[in-house]
């Protein structure tokens, strides 16, 4: 592989200041995506700062009223095979447990995979519909803001320079009902055409509460917000379902890509959609 | 500059330096010579370079040497004991679960690390955990049955 500097700080703190210090430092995690990038010659590293020998950057916290609480660093693989996750959150194990391969689940980090802004992505989809946020640090002081506001567009996110994502915070799973499915156009350990993240709140056959999230499909995951309020205080019928459908379909705006055409992946928005929907409800 | 590092390598203690941009996998093969591991696509997908890190499956080409600091690391080469395969092996052998053989170190790896985390998997486990090893000859069937059998132990 091509020459780096590589850093190996041994704190949070230390490993900002390597990064604000240096413009052209860059951090490593899980370094399934960045070593990727290198090889391909994509990226041109000079100094890499490795991110793993810091301590207390991964785990899995939960707690009824504050949620989910999971350290940057934390495999992929420790995120779908979390009891806590598995329990509270099954959709959002299932959206982890869908990606690549276990090797690659087994090094990727959940920070990782938020910090590089891919949008043919999986967990995203599923924490946009959580309604999820991130932890951004500088070593001193941190800031919490939005997943939906810290993923901008096809790998921008909203990270500063010198900036690292600490932790990643879901709030409590409430009474919804999800799931995340995943439709790849490859191989089943593929990236996704598109994923989509359905979260529903019942009550006595009545939608009280909707989420829906197509994500992998354009620069970053959407949230079908009119079609959430159309399902509101309706019961999910089969031409509800057709209009949501109809609804998710209008709105994306695909991104032609190896995995399909525009038009395709509109016209399989809303199939998917209606499949999640369908999926929650039965 | 080299970066000195303690790791485990099947079983044995080692203190070896490695260059920051030196992945396990070349470590493996150019330092150690130890070239049961192999590269395939270099980017993750194939899994023909498959080693255990602390008994759970890697893909060694996406990997840093120097991240194996601390770290118990299983290669192909670490798996027979004196002299006699390992039961995967013994079960490849049985089932023929190979042709070429390009792939064959790293699917047996991941068996291994499927077992370690799951010691009587059910077909679709089996499945959906070695889904991202792939072997172009097409021995799928046949590795599936040797999984079986040591499933079923
Ligand atoms: C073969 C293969 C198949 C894949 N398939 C899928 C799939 O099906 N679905 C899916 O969702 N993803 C898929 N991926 C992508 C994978 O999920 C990401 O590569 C991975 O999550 C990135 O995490 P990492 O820890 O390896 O990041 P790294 O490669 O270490 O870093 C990625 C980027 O994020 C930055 N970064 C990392 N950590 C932090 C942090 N804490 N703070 C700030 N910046 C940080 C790095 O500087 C870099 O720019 C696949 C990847 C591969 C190689």
């Amino acid at each position: 592989m091509r020459r780096f500097e590589l850093a190996e700080p041994q704190t949070l703190e230390e490993a900002c200041a390597l990064l604000n210090d240096d413009g052209d430092a860059k951090a490593l995690a899980g370094g399934t995506a960045l070593l990727t990038l290198i090889k391909h010659g994509i990226f041109i590293p000079k100094t890499l700062v490795n991110l793993k020998k810091i301590g207390g950057m991964s785990g899995i916290d939960y707690d009824r009223q504050r949620g989910l609480r999971i350290g940057a660093l934390t495999s992929i693989y420790d995120v779908e095979s979390s009891p806590l996750v598995c329990q509270y959150y099954p959709w959002l194990a299932e959206a982890c447990h869908l990606v690549a391969n276990i090797r690659i689940r087994n090094m990727a980090t959940i920070g990782g995979n938020l910090a590089h802004g891919d949008y043919q992505s999986d967990p995203p989809t599923a924490l946009v519909a959580l309604d999820a946020s991130v932890d951004l640090t500088r070593g001193t002081g941190t800031r919490q803001i939005k997943l939906s506001e810290f993923l901008l567009g096809s790998y921008e996110t909203a990270l500063q320079p010198g900036e690292l994502l600490s932790a990643l915070v879901v709030p409590p799973p409430d009474s919804w009902r999800g799931t995340y499915i995943k439709f790849t156009t490859g191989s089943s350990e593929e990236r996704p055409c598109a994923g989509i993240a359905a979260l529903l709140r019942m009550e006595q056959g009545i939608c009280r509460d909707l989420r829906l999230v197509v994500g992998a499909v354009s620069p970053r995951p959407v949230r079908m917000h009119h079609a959430e309020e159309f399902a509101r205080g309706k019961e999910i019928s089969e031409a509800v379902l057709q209009t949501i459908g109809a609804e998710a379909s209008r709105v994306v705006d695909p991104i032609d890509d190896l995995r399909g055409s525009a038009s395709y992946k509109r016209q399989l928005v809303g199939v998917l959609v209606r499949r999640a929907l369908a999926a929650v409800i039965h | 500059m080299k970066i000195n590092i303690s790791t485990t390598l099947n079983d044995r203690t080692l203190e070896v330096s490695v260059y920051p941009n030196q992945t396990l996998l070349e470590f493996l093969r150019d330092d150690l010579c130890l070239k049961g591991s192999v590269e395939g696509c270099g980017v993750g997908v194939c899994g023909s370079c498959t080693v255990l890190v602390d008994n759970r499956p890697v893909s060694s080409c996406l990997m840093l040497a120097t991240d194996a600091a601390g770290k118990r690391i299983t290669t192909i080469e670490g798996l027979g004991r004196n002299g006699a395969l390992d039961p995967v092996q013994e079960a490849f052998l049985k089932h023929q679960a190979f042709q070429c053989g390009y792939c064959t170190p790293g699917m047996i790896m991941a068996v291994k690390g499927l077992l370690l985390n799951n010691p009587h998997p059910t077909e679709s486990q089996a499945r959906d955990y070695l889904s991202g090893n792939l072997c172009r000859c097409g021995t799928y069937v046949e590795v599936l049955a040797a999984v079986q059998e040591l499933a079923g132990r």
